[in-house]
C-alpha cells in the first residue's frame, strides 16, 4: 500500500497532500474547515499560505505538522504516509522532520536562548557535546550568535521570532512550518525572518510553508496558495 | 530523553521557580525533621520524662520485699539475687533497704522511731532531695559513718525546726551527726523515720539487721510490668521466694502509659499531618503548573517530545523537589537534634538519625511520585493542538 503510493507521487516532491478534508463535529452541526486540499511542495520551495482569519490556515498547518489528523485524505512526505504513524512516531517525526514556528513567540520562558535550542536535540538524542556547534550554527543562520546566552525574557520581539526560527531548523527538518511568524513584527523585522527563510533554502533541501497576511512577504516566496472557504487555490 | 539531561532540565525548572515551591518544600522538610527527632530522641526524651513524672507517682519503681514477720524462716536479699536482678535488661538503679526500731532521749523526752538503713543510690531510686543540709554519699556508706538524715516530720517533733544540718542526735545512747532533712514527695513511713547508711544500721542496731527491702527503678514505664513479671523466677532462682512481695503501682502506671500514648499520638498526628500537607501541596503546585505550563507542554510536544519525556519530566520535577525538601529536612533535623541534644544533655546513636534520614527519604520520594504521578500523567496525555492553542 505504501510503495503504490509512493509510486504515484511525482519523483522530487516532498509534500504531496490529495484530497484533503477536515470537518468538525460541533452542536450546531459539522463545520467543514479544509475542503479537498490539494497541495504538492518540492523541496526549496517556500510556499506561502494566505487567507482570511478564520479560513482554516493554522489547521492545515497543524495537519502538516500532525497536531491533527485530517477527517479524510492521503498526506505523505518524502513518499511515507504519515498519517499512519503512532503517537510515538508522530513524536519522531515532529522532532526531526518538521521545524514549527509560531505566531506569537513561543520561546520557553526563564530559560536562555542555547536553552530553547536545545530541547530538539534532547529529544532528538544528540549527544551533549555535539549540541553547541550545531546551536551556535543554527544562530548564525538568523543572525543571532551573539544573543546564545540571553535569557529568552530579554529578547525583542524581532528577536524572539528570529530564535524561534533558528530553533525550527536546528534539527535539520525536511520542512519548516512557520503559522504567521511576522505577524506581531513591524515591517522591517518581519522582511528580516522572511530574508532568513530565503537564505535557508538557498542553501539546503528545506522546503517553508508560511501563512501571512502580507503581500510582500508572499511575494518573495516561490508560490503563493490562498484559502477561501476552505478551498485552496494556487495563485 | 536521557538521564542526565532528564535532572540538568529538572533540577533547572525547579531552581529557577523556587519561589513558587519554597512553602511546599519547607512543609516536607519541616515534616522530616520532625521524623528524625522523633526516631532519634524519643527513648532519651521518654527517659527523662520519666524521671519527672516520677516526682508525682514513682511509677517506674518496683518494691519488693520479705514479709519476715509472717515467716519462721528470715528472709533477706542475697548477693547473688541481686546481682541477677541488676542484670535484667531495663533495670536502671536499685537499693537495698534494712529497717529498724530505735529510739532517742532528747531534754528528757523517750521518742520511739524507725530506724531506715539505705545505701547511697537509695536518694535516687526514690526520687528523694535535701530539703536542709545535705543527704549522705557512698563516702558515709563505705566509711560506716555515724550520721543520718532526718524525715521531715520527725526533726520537727525532735528540733522544732528543719534547719538541723550538724547537730547531733544520740540514737540508742549513741550519738550521731545529722546531715539533712529528707525532702521530695514522701510518705508518712519517711517523714517519721531516720536514714542512716545501710552499714552502720549493720554494725550498730541490736539483733538481726536484714535487708529485706529493695527498691529497683526501670529505665522507663515500658519495662515495668515486664521486670515486675519476671522478679519471682528469678528470685527463685537464687533463694528461697517465700513470702516475697512485689509491688508495683499499676494505677499510676497506667495513667502515666494513657498520657504518654497520647502525646506520642499528637506528636505523630502533627508529623503526619505535615506530610499530608506536603503531599497535598505537591499535588496542587504540579496541578497548577499543568495548567500555566499548557503552553510550555505544547511547545516540547510540538519540539518532538514523546509523552513518556513529558512524563518523565514533570515526574523528576515532583522528586526533585520532594527530595531536595528532605534533603533539606535532614538538615534541619540533624540541627534540631544536636539543640535538643545539647539541652537534654544526651547524644542519641548516629545510627538512629541515618534511620530516620533514610525513612524520611523513602517517604519522600513515595510523596513525590505520589502525588506528583497525576498531575505528570495529565500533562503527559495533553494533546499538542489543545496545548498550542491554549491562550
Ligand atoms: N476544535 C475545533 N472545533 C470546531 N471548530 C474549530 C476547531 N478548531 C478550529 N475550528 C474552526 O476552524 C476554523 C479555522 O481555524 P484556523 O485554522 O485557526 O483559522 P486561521 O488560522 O485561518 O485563522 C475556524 O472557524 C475555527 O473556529
Ligand atoms: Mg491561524
Amino acid at each position: 500500500m505504501n510503495n503504490l503510493l509512493a509510486a504515484r507521487q511525482a519523483p522530487g516532491v516532498l509534500i504531496q497532500v490529495t484530497d484533503l478534508t477536515k470537518s468538525y463535529q460541533t452542536d450546531s452541526g459539522t463545520i467543514y474547515v479544509l475542503k479537498d486540499v490539494n497541495l504538492s511542495i518540492d523541496p526549496g520551495e517556500i510556499v506561502a499560505v494566505m487567507g482570511p482569519s478564520g479560513s482554516g490556515k493554522s489547521t492545515l498547518l497543524f495537519i502538516l505538522g500532525i497536531f491533527i489528523s485530517p477527517t479524510t485524505g492521503s498526506y505523505l512526505l518524502g513518499g511515507e504516509d504519515v498519517l499512519r504513524l503512532d503517537r510515538n512516531a508522530q513524536a519522531e517525526f515532529r522532532r526531526n522532520r518538521v521545524g514549527f514556528v509560531f505566531q506569537s513567540c513561543d520561546l520557553l520562558e526563564n530559560s536562555t536562548v542555547y536553552e530553547n535550542l536545545e530541547f530538539p536535540l534532547i529529544y532528538a538524542g544528540v549527544a551533549r557535546g555535539e549540541r553547541p556547534a550545531r546551536i551556535g550554527a543554527a544562530l548564525d543562520l538568523v543572525n543571532l550568535g551573539h544573543r546564545i546566552h540571553h535569557s529568552s525574557n530579554r529578547l525583542s520581539g524581532g528577536e524572539r521570532q528570529r530564535v524561534a526560527v533558528a530553533r525550527a531548523l536546528v534539527n535539520q527538518p525536511q520542512v519548516i512550518l512557520a503559522d504567521e511568524p511576522t505577524g506581531q513584527l513591524d515591517r522591517s523585522h518581519g522582511h528580516q525572518v522572511m530574508d532568513h527563510f530565503v537564505e535557508i533554502v538557498s542553501h539546503s533541501q528545506t522546503s517553508i510553508v508560511v501563512v501571512t497576511h502580507d503581500p510582500e512577504m508572499a511575494a518573495r516566496c516561490t508560490r503563493v496558495c490562498s484559502i477561501r472557504d476552505g478551498i485552496l487555490y494556487e495563485q | 530523553m536521557r538521564l542526565n539531561d532528564l535532572m540538568t532540565v529538572s533540577v533547572r525548572q525547579v531552581v529557577r521557580h523556587r519561589r513558587r515551591y519554597l512553602g511546599v518544600v519547607l512543609a516536607i522538610a519541616l515534616g522530616v525533621a520532625g521524623f528524625i527527632n522523633i526516631i532519634t530522641m524519643s527513648r532519651v526524651v521518654k527517659t527523662n520524662f520519666n524521671e519527672d513524672l516520677d516526682l508525682i507517682g514513682g511509677v517506674t519503681v518496683i518494691r519488693l520485699y520479705f514479709d519476715n514477720n509472717r515467716s519462721y524462716r528470715p528472709q533477706w536479699f542475697r548477693d547473688n539475687t541481686l546481682a541477677a536482678l541488676s542484670r535484667l535488661n531495663g533495670v536502671k538503679e536499685m537499693s537495698l533497704m534494712a529497717v529498724h526500731t530505735a529510739n532517742t532521749n532528747w531534754h528528757g523526752q523517750q521518742y520511739g522511731f524507725s530506724v531506715l538503713g539505705v545505701d547511697e543510690a537509695f536518694w535516687q531510686v526514690r526520687n528523694f532531695w535535701a530539703q536542709t543540709g545535705n543527704l549522705f554519699g557512698a563516702e558515709s556508706v563505705a566509711g560506716r559513718k555515724r550520721e543520718c538524715v532526718l524525715g521531715a516530720e520527725l526533726a520537727r517533733k525532735i528540733f522544732g525546726s528543719h534547719d538541723v544540718r550538724g547537730r547531733s542526735l544520740e540514737i540508742n545512747n549513741e550519738s550521731y551527726w545529722v546531715s539533712g532533712v529528707l525532702g521530695g514527695v514522701t510518705d508518712s513511713g519517711s517523714a517519721n523515720a531516720a536514714f542512716l547508711p545501710l552499714t552502720t544500721t549493720k554494725d550498730r542496731m541490736a539483733g538481726q539487721v536484714l535487708t529485706d527491702r529493695l527498691y529497683l527503678r526501670c529505665q522507663t514505664w515500658d519495662d515495668v510490668s515486664r521486670i515486675a513479671a519476671a522478679i519471682p523466677a528469678i528470685i527463685k532462682a537464687n533463694q528461697s521466694p517465700e513470702e516475697l512481695h512485689v509491688e508495683v503501682s499499676w494505677e499510676g502506671l497506667k495513667r502515666v502509659q494513657q498520657l504518654a500514648w497520647w502525646i506520642q499520638f499528637l506528636i505523630y498526628l502533627a508529623i503526619s499531618a505535615t506530610f499530608i500537607l506536603g503531599g497535598v501541596g505537591i499535588w496542587n503546585v504540579m496541578m497548577a503548573a499543568v495548567v500555566t505550563r499548557t503552553r510550555e507542554i505544547g511547545l516540547k510536544k510540538a519540539m518532538g517530545a514523546e509523552d513518556k519525556d513529558i512524563l518523565a519530566q514533570f515526574l523528576s520535577e515532583a522528586l526533585c523537589l520532594s527530595m531536595g525538601a528532605a534533603l533539606l529536612g535532614g538538615l534541619l533535623g540533624r540541627i534540631m537534634m544536636e539543640i535538643l541534644g545539647r539541652l537534654l544533655g544526651i547524644r542519641p546513636p548516629e545510627n538512629l538519625f541515618f534511620l530516620g534520614l533514610a525513612l524520611g527519604f523513602l517517604f519522600a520520594v513515595i510523596l513525590g511520585v505520589g502525588a506528583g504521578l497525576y498531575p505528570s500523567l495529565r500533562a503527559s496525555r495533553m494533546e499538542v493542538v489543545t496545548a498550542i492553542r491554549y491562550e
